[in-house]
């Protein structure tokens, strides 16, 4: 019997709350008629995504309340409301789950109270039948428990209404998904940027410095070459260390840019030749990778650098002295994993070099997995997404 | 001596052929792409070659497969493998199997006109030349082991050694006695536990093997 007055108390609270909800709703209203003449007369439109907004958050609190009461939240899926103000009205026009929140607002208008209302004679009727019914009779009690049906009833309907269409899902998901590319494409622009201004500054700074002060010199040389045979021949010498350093400066960039490796020997060969570089004993494993249409460049570039600081932290900092590395072609991406038998607790705070594993990998719209407890070992697992 | 070269880009060729042409060899014949080097090399049978490792249509590693696939056919063959980076794995790859009469050396090494001509003639007389640099990152990776051992005049003993010199070649760069250099091989195969060994390649290639591991499988 307590447990039964103890539900309805929680029942009769919900659909307080749903009339009080129907309530702000009947104020809402106006904004509703408010806009829709606002919008009609195109000076107003402004306000319509925001209005729009203003619904949504209404339909998400209702949501929250039906999640409360029936233990399983009912999704939403909207169109996000970004960008110019033309690109938001229309979004917000165009958007079914716009219409299907209003059509659910008019008929919970009607049964947020109605349902709130029909609780008051059941707890009228309910004490007195269910009080004596049952404390004089021992039976179970059969009104009180109905307060728990409106509640249910209410959740039934609400989630009918206001559950997104199969379309308006897929739409939300595609919409998160080109948020969620325009942000990582957004990232490899940047990254684009930045890598072409640290090309660009060592290009200057280093070789064409260099090759500057070769030109030099050798002007110098041929203008001594007749009086001063010696200081000509020391003024060759000069240059010719100079063109040396300007061509190791310039092999240092072409590797940054892209490992020749790579592209004379591919993914797992760089990869081989990265092992038998290392001072740790590594072993390579490959799966449909080494065999089949490589991969693009990019990604190529990218899982490579990832096994190189893989390769080059365990060595450094692991002080473990084997390491596994395993590349797979899956069906849609490249699948890397970097094992080493180190004492783990990798800090990727501590300005490693797996901070910038993770942006060169974000920016391909790859995912960076590193596990690394104390006492090791450390697991550096990145997918990447490519077309094969 | 006859000498072929394997070279696609048009001014490293002429200014190569112009190099050993002054020098008194002769080029028999030039490369330009890679699919031509082995019928080249074949055809000619040089005294020694000297391959770009990386040539058209694919840009990747022709000339070094080219100088490996005519030396299966010619055992011997003495090949200097050019290359505008260093790459162990390449190094490792001409040397496989104790081969001798090898040479992998940054094309930079090409200004210094006689450490060049010297390199080549080493290995076309059977010797090996290794590029510096490649040397140096064999050395970098053993840092914990009896290396750390070696003096300072060891270390650029063993250095020296890699890359493939001989003792009077040793004794001068570094401004000693032959007997001196001698007496400092003699210490650093002790130290290292190899066999004490005199003919040069040999020598090198016990050096590699024990720097890496994979050099000589």
């Amino acid at each position: 019997m307590r447990e039964t007055v103890r539900g309805a108390q929680r029942a009769t609270v919900h659909l307080l709350k749903s009339a009080g909800l129907s309530l702000a709703s009947f104020l809402f209203s106006g904004i509703l008629i408010f806009t829709a003449v606002a919008t009609c007369l195109v000076i107003g439109a402004g306000v319509l995504p925001e209005t729009v907004l203003l619904l949504r958050r209404i339909a998400g609190f209702k949501r929250r309340l039906v999640g409360e009461w029936a233990g399983e939240p009912i999704p939403e899926a909207y169109q996000p409301l970004t960008g110019e103000l033309t690109v938001r009205v229309r979004a917000a026009l165009k958007d079914p789950s716009t219409y299907r929140d209003l059509r659910w607002l008019g008929a919970h208008y009607a049964y947020g109270w109605a349902l709130a209302y029909a609780t008051l004679p059941l707890w009228i009727v309910g004490v007195m039948v269910d009080g004596v019914w049952c404390a004089a009779l021992g039976n179970r009690p059969v009104v009180l428990p109905l307060i728990e049906r409106l509640a249910d009833l209410d959740a039934e309907w609400s989630r009918a209404l206001l559950i997104p269409s199969p379309e308006a899902r897929r739409n939300a998901e595609l919409a998160s998904r080109v948020q969620q590319l325009t942000d990582t494409r957004a990232g490899a622009v940047a990254a684009h940027g930045a890598e072409l201004r640290r090309i660009e500054r060592d290009l200057h700074d280093g070789t064409q410095a260099r090759l500057v002060a070769l030109s030099m010199r050798v002007g110098l040389a041929r203008k001594s070459y007749e009086k001063n045979p010696d200081a000509t021949e020391k003024l060759l010498e000069d240059a010719q260390n100079q063109a040396e350093e300007a061509l190791t400066e310039l092999r240092t960039v072409v590797r940054g840019i892209h490992p020749p490796i790579l592209t004379d020997r591919g993914l797992v060969g760089a990869v081989r030749a990265l092992a038998a570089g290392s001072a740790l004993d590594v072993e390579v494993s490959e799966d449909g990778v080494e065999d089949a249409e490589r991969a693009p460049a990019a990604a190529e570039t990218a899982a490579y650098f990832v096994v190189a600081e893989a390769l080059t932290n365990a060595a450094k900092h692991g002080g473990g002295d084997h390491a596994g590395v395993r590349l797979v072609r899956m069906g849609r991406s490249l699948w890397i994993r970097v094992e080493d038998n180190g004492c783990g607790g990798a800090d990727e705070s501590g300005g490693s070099g797996l901070l910038g594993v993770r942006r060169r990998i974000a920016a391909l719209d790859g995912t960076v997995d590193v596990t690394s407890p104390v006492g090791g070992p450390t697991v550096i697992e990145v997918e990447l997404p490519c077309v094969w | 001596m006859r000498v072929v070269i394997a070279e696609d880009n048009a001014l490293l060729r002429e200014g190569m052929v112009l190099l050993l042409t002054s020098a008194g060899h002769e080029v028999v014949a030039v490369a330009d792409n890679g699919p031509q080097v082995l019928p080249t090399l074949l055809e000619h049978r040089p005294d020694a070659a000297v391959l770009d490792v990386r040539m058209p249509p694919g840009f990747r590693d022709e000339g070094l497969r080219a100088g490996l696939a005519a030396r299966k056919e010619i055992p011997g063959l003495p090949v200097l493998v050019l290359s505008q980076y260093v790459e162990e794995t390449y190094a490792a790859e001409l040397l496989g199997g104790g081969a001798s009469g090898v040479g992998y050396l940054l094309k930079d090494r090409v200004g210094r006109v006689d450490e060049f001509l010297d390199a080549l003639e080493r290995v076309a007389s059977g010797g090996t030349a290794l590029d510096p640099e490649v040397v140096g990152e064999l050395l970098a990776q053993r840092r914990d082991d009896p290396l750390e051992s070696l003096t300072p005049r060891e270390h650029e003993v063993l250095r020296l050694m890699a890359e493939g010199r001989d003792n009077a070649t040793i004794a001068a760069t570094l401004v000693v006695s032959e007997r001196a250099v001698s007496k400092h091989i003699g210490n650093v195969f002790a130290k290292l536990g190899l066999p004490p060994s005199d003919s040069g390649h040999r020598r090198v290639l016990a050096v590699l093997a024990y720097l890496n591991k994979g050099v000589e499988s």
